[in-house]
């Protein structure tokens, strides 16, 4: 009793939040979308400087983020369809509320209109990803909670874990509406050097938590 | 054999529970208190080519269901179903109404969706969606892009019927007179009720009855008992004369005549007058005080407080100031002393008794609470410590011995008081 007590005032905030009607997390088949674009990397200059990206670091640490998220959701997905960001181009930017101060913000397909892949064929889940931030010791709630979303972060010496904060819905194509919604952060301890190795690392991580809070998610 | 009879039996009492909750025709999920007006508009709105109501039958069921309706008018919302995005978002509630869901899951998202919902003015949108063998009923009106209810009936070919259902599960509840365009201009410029500004200048007058003792409450009576149980000899003798208390009796009751007023309900000031009767404690057993009918001293005290206040409002018709003030008093007593009529020359003790100061200074704070009801009438209770005292040093004098003694250097009580109050707000 007084270890949940403990907890639940160690974290007060709710990440997530589900559809009274998801009941399953997808198995074996899933679209996902919103790679292309999601991706931003804060303290550019701070992984240029240890990352042989040559220049222009923010573009190529991101593409090389987002193919590593793609190859980790396509070992878990027997049937993973890549859909292009340029599917959800004409809907507007929603938020979602996940908590009394949590808003994750996102676009979300028009209820009504299924969203078909390219070759036709059309998904029954599709995974959107709204936003991926990496970056250095990052806090989840310094980025939602809108109360503290103003306050600037000092950029910290020594840094010690690389961290991705990524905010997700997965979208029921067929009848139009959010099953599951979150917002993770993941924490990457950084060794010695960082290398592209950890990057690696941390995008299956944050490929593994989205899996699992999924699983989590359903039948709540 | 017994077992399966048993059985058996359970098997049908089941049943029987499984068709009468088949045979329930009507299952609302939820319905919030959404406001049916009299002589209502009712706009049906359907995603299917021909709607599963008629809307002059079902403007009779409403009569037949609800006496309270009036007149309503129904009618095919076209407007609706002509358009693109309504259309889109009929067919997804086709979809998605099912048990289990709140209000919000149900929510239009589509901005100009949204503003649709916003242009409905008093229409209630009745959304009729055919499933086969029931009806999705969605009732909406201009005050949220939700549904304010959501259920199904069973689908019956009979027109009148399947308007009788609809009537019976969804309209039910009492219905309000609609306001005409003026009553509503007028209720959009009223105030809110909790909406108040503090006003710059708040004053109030007052009038309190209260009592006042020379123990401070929570400080231990061994650091009065000296001055309490101290009597007075020889019209002028105790152990010592540094605090009135040691002369006259301390505990009595203190009326309080007040004004004051406040800036911007935190800092205000308070001119009072206050009022106590003391008795001199004489000593019984001397007797010298045969000659004495009665020695009194009327206390009357004259100050300015400094105050500071918080304004909080529990309810519409009551505010509470709670507040704490620092203040200055001037003390003056008067001598109310008579002899025994049988007396006609009084002694030499009388002659030189004791005298008290002209006027004493002193210093008073404390902190209180008023109850504002109905803006004008205040309770006010408040208590506090308050002191009087004079110069110690005196020039010494050869005959100081034959002098009266002067007494009363440091006093100190507390008190406690219970006023009555009318305020008032002289300008705004």
């Amino acid at each position: 009793m007084a270890a949940l007590l403990l907890t639940g005032c160690a974290d007060s905030y709710h990440w997530s939040s589900s559809h009274p009607a998801y009941a399953r997390a997808p198995y074996g088949e899933l679209a996902i979308t919103g790679l292309q674009k999601a991706f931003v990397l804060t303290r550019t200059k701070w992984f240029a400087n240890r990352l042989d990206f040559g220049d222009s670091t923010q573009i190529k640490a991101t593409e090389f983020c987002s193919k590593a998220m793609e190859h980790e959701f396509r070992g878990g997905y027997v049937k993973l369809s890549i859909l292009p960001d340029s599917v959800l181009d004409n809907a507007p930017e929603e938020s979602q509320k996940l908590d009394a101060r949590i808003f994750m913000k996102g676009k979300l397909p028009e209820q009504g209109v299924i969203v078909t892949a390219p070759d036709g064929s059309v998904p029954p889940q599709i995974l959107l990803i709204h936003e991926v931030i990496i970056g250095t010791d990052l806090k989840r709630e310094n980025f939602f909670d809108y109360a503290l979303i103003h306050n600037e972060l000092e950029d910290k010496r020594d840094v010690k874990n690389i961290s991705a904060i990524v905010s997700y819905t997965l979208w029921d194509n067929l009848k139009q509406r959010p099953l599951f919604s979150a917002v993770d952060e993941i924490q990457h301890p950084v060794t010695l050097k960082l290398t592209l190795t950890d990057l690696e690392q941390l995008m299956r991580q944050t490929v593994q938590q989205i899996r699992k809070n999924m699983y989590q998610g359903a039948g709540k | 054999m017994k077992h399966l009879s048993l059985v058996a039996f359970i098997f049908v009492l089941l049943s029987q529970a499984f068709f009468a909750n088949k045979a329930n025709a009507k299952d609302v999920y939820f319905d919030s208190k959404w406001t049916l007006w009299q002589n209502a508009d009712i706009l049906i709105w359907t995603p299917d080519k021909e709607a599963a109501l008629d809307p002059k039958e079902f403007c009779l069921s409403l009569r037949r269901y609800n006496s309270g309706i009036g007149e309503p008018k129904c009618r095919l919302f076209g407007e609706w179903e002509r358009d693109t995005v309504a259309m889109r978002y009929a067919t997804w509630l086709s979809n998605n109404i099912e048990a289990g869901l709140e209000p919000h899951h149900l929510k239009a998202r589509h901005p100009a969706m949204m503003a649709k919902f916003q242009t409905l003015e008093d229409k209630i949108v009745l959304y009729v969606a055919d499933k086969g063998n029931h009806l999705l009923i969605a009732v909406f009106d201009e005050n949220s892009s939700e549904p304010q209810a959501a259920g199904t009936v069973i689908k019956t070919p009979d027109k009148i019927a399947q308007g009788d259902e609809v009537a019976n599960a969804f309209f039910g509840h009492h219905t309000k007179r609609r306001l005409t365009k003026e009553e509503r201009l007028k209720m959009e410029s009223e105030p809110d009720d909790l909406y108040k500004e503090t006003p710059t200048f708040r004053s109030w007058a007052g009038i309190s009855a209260g009592y006042a003792q020379a123990q401070i409450p929570l400080t231990p009576s061994s650091w009065y008992r000296r001055h309490i149980r101290s009597r007075v000899g020889d019209y002028r003798v105790t152990k010592d004369s540094v605090s009135l208390w040691n002369f006259m009796d301390d505990s009595t009751p203190l009326f309080t005549l007040y004004a004051g007023g406040i800036w911007f309900g935190f800092i205000g000031g308070e001119i009072f007058y206050r009022y106590s009767n003391h008795a001199v404690k004489t000593d019984d057993r001397d007797s010298i005080y045969e000659e004495l009918d009665h020695w009194n001293f009327a206390q009357h005290e004259v100050g300015l407080n400094v105050m500071f206040a918080r304004t909080y409002e529990p309810f519409k018709w009551m505010d509470l100031h709670l507040f704490a003030f620092l203040g200055f008093q001037y003390s003056f007593y008067s001598e109310d002393i008579e002899l025994k009529d049988s007396k006609k020359n009084p002694s030499r003790e009388y002659e030189t008794r004791f005298k008290t100061e002209d006027p004493y200074k002193g210093a008073l704070f404390g902190f209180g609470t008023q109850c504002v009801f109905l803006h004008h009438y205040g309770l006010s209770v408040r208590t506090g410590i308050s002191s009087r005292g004079k110069d110690v040093y005196v020039e010494p004098s050869p005959d100081a011995a034959a002098e009266p003694t002067t007494i009363g250097a440091t006093t100190v009580d507390w008190f406690i008081s219970v006023g009555l109050e009318y305020h008032w707000t002289p300008f705004r």
